[in-house]
């Protein structure tokens, strides 16, 4: 059975069962070590570098599609089940103790950083993209500033329209008071993010409120302006889901590379030092 | 503002006659002597020249979409399963036709333009900063043909012994005069026979766009190229055929005799197709000609031969999608079969529409019954028939694992025509982009799809070239730059024979080719001297056939979430929507 044809949850218990393995291994290697008084440290430092490094070319694998160098589907849950058995080699290294110098204590600190942003970032990507598909329409992450301005364009238009068609100002006056800020900029991050519907609807609520001071001619377009409300809506939803979907690699990248060099730097200070 | 040094002639048609894309060490020059010692053989002497338009005169065709091969006995001129985008005629010597199957060659070869493992890498530093850039300057440059198929006389398949090869099978032999490979060349589908030389031979090979216009202007050889097609392609799709395979010859005529060609719905289908996706689903469906009718007695079997079919149950006042049937299916064999066998009366159990247009052989009952049925193998023969249980509403479409509302779409969409698209499982993508970033590094440094297109149950069939079975973008092309690599079919865009006309964009019911504007290494576009426009070349997806990984995008997606998937194949495709 090939990745292609294998099930996600066969796929599942594999990884599993190969860190389960890789776990164990190490720690019954460092307990040995421990047994027989020698430096468990140095070989589960070296351990956990390297485990860093392969992890870390994944990135490299990214910047190399032409290259026959497995599938990056297959990289990724390498890169998952490594990024496990990486904590696993910390904790055999470091311990649950906290470290003492300031080297020592913000290489632990990235490590943790690395670790819970890989943790978080595979989480939403796991979490964000069917939430994304069931309430939004898909729209390209780049194109959604210039949606949002065409959005914002036709609005305005509508509300030109109703005053020189009605000669009345109460939807340009709800749009002064109320919607100008709404379009004009991307509103609501965290509502979006954690699903919360709050804003949308009390916008709704009181361009409905609106209602009873229209004719059947601003009706027609206030129908019009909430169909965009629900547009602009739907184009901050997904800029908010996938910024977060993008945003979290430039956490993790950067604090990647300086654990390695904090890393280097440690490594380095043992060597010598022992 | 046009830059004086990036002014050029715009493309033409004959800028690169198909004689020049041959390899230096098979190219033989065509000289205006050749081209009269041609128009006097019987095919080309009987047309009257006055039908053809000056500017693409029966002279200039032969001149500019014809070249002269010479091959040795036992050189192999066309390989089964192969696609191909000309025809021959035998000029001098012969061609020996193997009738019989000589296995699944061509999914073992390997694209003959494919890059090392040194050249793919030396993208990373070679590829130009700038999208789209080309060389347009150094267009007769031979180094410039990579993308042609051609074998050269180094890597031409030689077939040592003939004799021990072709001993058990059946073989033809074609004198000069004759003409092949025409049904593939105008029909889009790969060669349904291997031809070797059968001696020291010369033939005159056509391109299918001078084909095409040789048939659009006489008459004659339209009525000879259907005769031949007739004639050539009917034998042969029967014995492909399980049901006719153990027929001796003396039958199969009898039963070839009895076949008629059907044709239903529009040939150029795209032409109505952006009209046809804004009817409702029940508009289009009731637009689609009926090919057999659910409940009527069935008359005989039906064979694709080309194109869609739709293969519906009424369900209360509607028509549920079951599945659909493409070239080489047939329907109608269990009705006809069972009613044989159990003496039974049992109308057609569905329904089978065109989509777009279907060429069906359609063999009666009578025939059948007669000729076929006797003698049939037990292990051929339906199951027994039971009745099936009422047809309530099912989640997955009775015939196979996907959902009714997905069978619904891809019909509807026809996406049925794609060998490749790129299905996107939105549930997984976290439009991260490294797909469409892989893309552009594998191209010019400009994605070749674009990651939108439409989505059913969260799976989205984005806007990247499908490498249609019947690719329709190839039927208007004046220069052949639009063609099928002749290994496995995919369609390709030769760069240096593309005018930039966009007809294959526009013919393209998808979308899923655009015009991109070219430049230069400084990213300044090309511009025509005549007219100041920019030049513009034809980009699509080419499923990366120069790159040693195959399609990029399929390899850079973290998420298991894309894939390039045969439509062909509806186990495949629900095998891979279930997986999740």
């Amino acid at each position: 059975m090939d990745e292609q044809t294998m099930t996600l949850e066969n796929r599942r218990y594999l990884g599993w069962t190969l860190f389960a393995v890789a776990a164990l291994f190490a720690w019954l290697l460092d307990y040995a070590l421990r047994v027989h008084l020698r430096r468990a440290g140095l070989v589960t430092g070296l351990m956990l570098f390297a485990v860093v490094i392969l992890l870390t070319l994944f990135n490299a694998r990214k910047k190399l599609p032409f290259l026959p160098l497995l599938r990056a589907s297959t990289w990724m849950q390498v890169h998952i089940y490594v990024g496990l058995l990486s904590c696993v080699l910390f904790l055999l290294h470091a311990g649950l103790k906290v470290p003492r110098g300031g080297l020592e204590t913000g290489l632990a600190v990235l490590f943790y950083l690395v670790s819970a942003s890989g943790v978080v970032g595979l989480a939403i990507s796991r979490w964000l993209p069917s939430r994304m598909t069931i309430l939004g329409e898909n729209v390209i992450f780049e194109r959604i500033p210039a949606l949002r301005t065409a959005v914002r364009c036709d609005v305005e238009d509508m509300v030109v329209e109703s005053v020189a068609k009605t000669q009345s100002s109460t939807i340009a006056d709800f749009y002064e008071l109320k919607l100008r800020n709404y379009f004009s900029r991307r509103c609501s991050f965290w509502h979006h993010i954690v699903g919360y519907g709050q804003p949308i609807l009390q916008l709704l609520s009181e361009a409905q409120a609106v209602d009873r001071y229209l004719n059947a001619e601003e009706r027609g377009i206030m129908t019009r302006i909430v169909e965009q409300i629900h547009v602009k809506n739907n184009l901050d939803f997904q800029q908010a889901r996938q910024g977060l979907l993008k945003a979290w690699l430039f956490i993790h990248i950067p604090l990647t590379y300086s654990m390695i060099l904090v890393a280097v730097v440690h490594g380095y200070l043992a060597w010598k030092l022992s | 503002m046009a830059d004086d040094t990036q002014d050029i002639n715009r493309p033409q048609r004959w800028d690169i006659p198909f004689q020049s894309e041959l390899p230096e060490d098979l190219a033989i020059p065509m000289s205006e002597q050749d081209v009269e010692r041609m128009l006097q053989i019987p095919l080309f002497r009987k047309m009257d020249a006055s039908r053809f338009p000056k500017n693409t005169s029966l002279h200039d065709i032969l001149l500019n979409d014809s070249r002269m091969r010479r091959f040795k006995a036992g050189d192999v001129i066309v390989r089964q399963g192969d696609y191909g985008n000309s025809a021959f005629i035998v000029l001098s010597g012969s061609a020996r036709v193997i009738l019989d199957k000589l296995g699944e060659t061509s999914k073992e070869r390997q694209e003959t333009d494919r890059k090392s493992f040194f050249s793919a890498l030396a993208q990373r530093w070679r590829n130009p900063r700038m999208p789209e850039v080309r060389n347009l300057r150094d267009r007769t440059s031979k180094h410039s043909y990579g993308e042609t198929e051609f074998i050269s006389r180094s890597e031409a398949v030689f077939v040592q012994d003939i004799n021990v090869i072709v001993k058990d099978k059946k073989t033809v032999d074609l004198p000069a005069g004759e003409l092949f490979g025409e049904i593939a060349a105008l029909s889009r589908t790969a060669r349904t026979t291997t031809v070797i030389a059968g001696a020291d031979s010369e033939m005159l090979e056509i391109r299918w766009q001078g084909l095409r216009e040789i048939r659009l202007r006489s008459p004659e050889f339209k009525e000879y190229i259907d005769k031949l097609y007739r004639d050539h392609s009917l034998k042969n799709h029967l014995r492909e055929t399980a049901m006719f395979r153990h027929l001796d010859d003396p039958t199969l005529e009898i039963v070839a005799a009895a076949t008629e060609f059907l044709t239903f719905g529009n040939f150029e289908w795209y032409a109505s197709y952006s009209k046809i996706r804004e009817a409702t689903a029940s508009e289009r469906i009731q637009k689609e000609p009926v090919v057999a009718q659910e409940g009527h007695y069935p008359n005989g079997v039906y064979l694709v031969r080309s194109g869609f079919a739709r293969l519906s149950e009424a369900y209360n006042n509607v028509e549920r999608t079951v599945s659909y049937l493409g070239r080489g299916q047939i329907f109608g064999f269990e009705e006809a079969a069972t009613n044989w066998k159990e003496k039974k009366d049992l109308p057609f159990q569905r329904s089978l529409r065109a989509v777009g247009y279907v060429d069906v052989l359609f063999v009666p009952t009578a025939i059948l019954e007669q000729h076929v049925f006797p003698s049939l193998p037990a292990s051929e023969f339906p199951p027994p028939y039971t009745r099936p249980v009422s047809r309530g509403w099912s989640p997955d479409s009775p015939d196979t694992k996907i959902s009714t509302e997905m069978m619904e779409f891809i019909v509807e969409q026809r996406f049925i025509n794609g060998t490749a698209a790129m299905i996107i499982d939105m549930d997984r993508c976290t439009r991260c982009d490294d797909c469409v970033r892989a893309c552009a590094a594998a191209h010019d440094n400009n994605p070749r799809f674009l990651r939108h297109g439409p989505i059913e149950e969260g799976f989205m069939i984005a806007n990247a070239c499908m490498h249609c079975q019947d690719p329709v973008c190839m039927i208007g092309c004046p220069t052949g730059a639009i063609h099928r690599k002749s290994a496995h079919g995919h369609v390709v865009i030769n760069d240096l024979t593309c005018i930039g006309c966009a007809t294959c964009a526009n013919s393209c019911p998808y979308s899923n080719i655009q015009m991109v504007t070219a430049r230069n290494a400084d990213g300044q576009p090309f511009y025509d001297k005549a007219t100041n426009q920019p030049i513009q070349k034809a980009a699509k997806c080419d499923l990366c056939s120069t790159q040693i990984t195959g399609p990029a995008c399929a390899n850079a997606c973290p998420h298991d979430a894309l894939v390039r998937m045969d439509m062909r194949s509806v186990d495949r495709l629900a095998q891979w929507m279930n997986k999740r």
